[in-house]
């Protein structure tokens, strides 16, 4: 009880700062600086994902993301010195008419997605709930008459955290889902991965003289 | 009195609440503190293996003189003298002789256990220089990113086995996780930001150029790293850094399989992957930590100092602290995945166990301590024979070699996994 109330509120806090971050990447001025905080905003999200008992998952976002990918941004925007300030050859109407439209596409997606949440009606202030539930900290004689306080209903709000049976873990469930049910629509995946690939190597060669 | 404290001591730790976070405390301080005291006891070793492996002494002197002490300077009044004549020895005999071959007469021998100390205080009374041209937010920012991760990535390796208490088991390791070797290189894999941020915020030619470099190498070599072990989490069948030392320690070392299970066919034919993938790894740990054959991103002779050129007295030290630190984290992922970790062997754990288990856990403790300076020694001792490799050298290694061969290892075990019971 007390540490799935921990954990909620430590969804808010870190849901919060994940938001922070990516406000950061689109307001900041440096690139570098811009990346950077893309990076803490997958460190974020990943602790979301540990929160909720998906480790493998969440370590995975921090291994491809934060520590590859971002990294070769980061590589890339040292290498090339970007500027901070990019003339843009389209003009203003119409980056804002496609950018309203892709924000509107994603706010649909995101009030469907936050609709069907498990929970999301009637749901109760995690941070209450944790202040409830303090009681599990008491010990002696007040542990006592903490056990004879009735018990709080498992409350809405954040997902709840993965129930996995004893000396099961989360990296085989999925492994046993992706590479069983998903298996034709991961190897076409990895193959739009190759495709890419390829085609950077296409396209970084050094041509022949000849 | 002290019976009211031992009730409320014993009634906390009923509470399983505080009894998970007392212990998880007790076991943070230990890691903490065991890394921390690695780092300073690898600086020694690292001096005085260098100077044993050059031949010549090393820092052997930086004891405590006594002619500092005025007191004791003069000739007649030494404090060996004063000591023989006490005890009634004669000035010349052996035991003097052997006393002044040890050189007591001038100093209080401490083996060169000063020097790290003295160079860590060296290092805090230096004036530290912050360049005026450095983006300098960054550049105060990248050596916490250097020394934070590997202490971080310590959490998940375990130093011994569990024991059953009154109230409740204790695992050995700060946190069990069913992810452990990828968390270790998630979070290690981290601290490439701080050498990035380094080589870039100094804003000068060769940092920059260093940092590029560390880029490029510990991006590689963590690719090769992480599918070289994949054929030992194919034979152990799990994540969990713990549950792999324990079924080391109940059927055989990896590189060891001399007892239990270990000494089936499967296992034999499989150590020559394994082995395979211990050459591999250890590379890519040795690369990983920038250690000399590797040490592409601070070679002096290419780039003075590499990213932390413009780098002083504190700041510079956390440099050199994160890559002993790392240096120490990566010796313990090669002794917790190839070296039985904590385990005794030969079956001594579980024969410990059921004796005391609270003595099976120290001595496992000591035995791991033993391996990990065993392995740091080994690490020193390939730095001062090899000579550093050229830049592209480093990364053709990784790129045309490492990678193909992790990913045939992989191929040949399965087989071997799946042909032969």
């Amino acid at each position: 009880m007390l540490y799935s109330a921990i954990s909620a509120v430590l969804f808010y806090v870190f849901a919060f700062a994940a938001l922070l971050c990516a406000v950061g990447v689109v307001a900041f001025r440096n690139p570098v600086s811009s990346a950077l905080s893309m990076a803490l905003c997958f460190g974020f999200t990943s602790a979301i994902f540990f929160n909720l008992g998906a480790t493998f998952l969440g370590i995975s976002q921090i291994i491809v993301y934060a520590g590859a990918i971002l990294v070769l941004f980061l590589f890339i925007i040292m290498m090339l010195d970007v500027k901070s300030e990019e003339e843009r050859g389209v003009s203003s109407f119409v980056s804002t008419v496609v950018g309203v439209v892709v924000a509107g596409v994603f706010a649909g997606l995101m009030v469907k997605a936050v609709e069907a949440l498990p929970g999301s009606k009637g749901g109760r202030c995690p941070v209450h709930v944790l202040v409830e539930s303090s009681g599990e900290l008491c010990v002696g004689e007040e542990a006592e008459a903490a056990a004879q306080m009735p018990k709080l209903q498992p409350y809405g709000g954040a997902l709840p955290a993965l129930q996995l049976p004893e000396k099961s873990s989360d990296t085989a469930l999925l492994g046993n889902t992706l590479f069983s049910r998903y298996s034709i629509p991961f190897v076409l995946l990895s193959f739009a991965l190759l495709a890419g690939s390829a085609g950077a190597v296409a396209v970084g060669r050094k041509l022949r003289k000849d | 009195m002290m019976d009211t404290l031992w009730n409320w001591c014993c009634d906390v730790l009923s509470n399983p609440t505080w009894f998970y976070l007392l212990t998880t405390v007790l076991k943070l301080v230990l890691v903490f503190a065991v890394i921390l005291a690695f780092v300073v006891v690898s600086v020694w070793i690292e001096r005085r293996v260098a100077g044993w492996i050059q031949d010549r002494p090393g820092p052997n002197r930086a004891g405590l003189p006594l002619f500092l002490l005025n007191r004791f300077g003069s000739k007649e009044k030494q404090p060996l003298k004063e000591t023989l004549h006490f005890f009634g020895c004669s000035q010349d005999g052996w035991v003097a002789r052997l006393c002044r071959w040890l050189r007591f007469d001038r100093e209080i021998p401490t083996f060169g256990l000063m020097q790290p100390a003295l160079d860590g205080g060296k290092l805090f009374l230096k004036q530290e220089i912050t360049p005026s041209y450095v983006r300098k937010f960054y550049f105060i920012l990248a050596p916490m990113l250097v020394l934070g991760p590997p202490l971080v990535a310590a959490a998940v390796i375990p130093f011994s086995s569990s024991v059953s208490t009154a109230f409740g088991d204790i695992s050995m390791c700060v946190a069990n996780l069913n992810i452990g070797p990828l968390w270790v290189f998630a979070v290690s894999g981290l601290s490439v930001y701080g050498l990035t941020l380094a080589g870039w915020s100094s804003n000068s030619k060769y940092p920059f150029l260093g940092g590029m470099r560390a880029t490029a190498q510990l991006i590689s070599y963590e690719v090769a790293m992480g599918l070289s072990i994949i054929p030992l989490l194919m034979m152990f069948g799990t994540l969990n850094l713990q549950d792999i030392v324990q079924s080391q320690a109940a059927d055989g070392w990896t590189l060891l399989p001399l007892w239990g299970q270990g000494l089936s066919l499967q296992r034999w034919l499989l150590f020559i992957p394994l082995f395979l993938s211990f050459i591999m790894f250890t590379t890519c740990i040795f690369a990983e930590a920038n250690r000399t054959p590797f040490d592409m991103a601070e070679c002096e002779t290419d780039l003075v100092g590499g990213y932390h050129t413009e780098y002083s007295s504190m700041k510079f030290a956390s440099f050199f602290m994160g890559e002993y630190a790392a240096m120490v984290i990566g010796s313990a992922m090669v002794v917790t995945l190839f070296l039985g970790g904590w385990s005794i062997g030969f079956g001594a754990d579980a024969a410990l166990a059921s004796c005391c288990e609270w003595l099976a856990v120290l001595c496992q403790f000591i035995v791991f301590l033993l391996k990990l300076l065993a392995f740091i020694f080994f690490f020193v001792w390939v730095r001062w024979t090899l000579p550093r490799f050229r830049w592209d050298q480093v990364m053709r290694l990784c790129w045309l070699v490492f990678i193909e061969l992790a990913v045939a290892n992989i191929f040949l075990t399965a087989a071997i996994l799946y042909f032969v019971k």
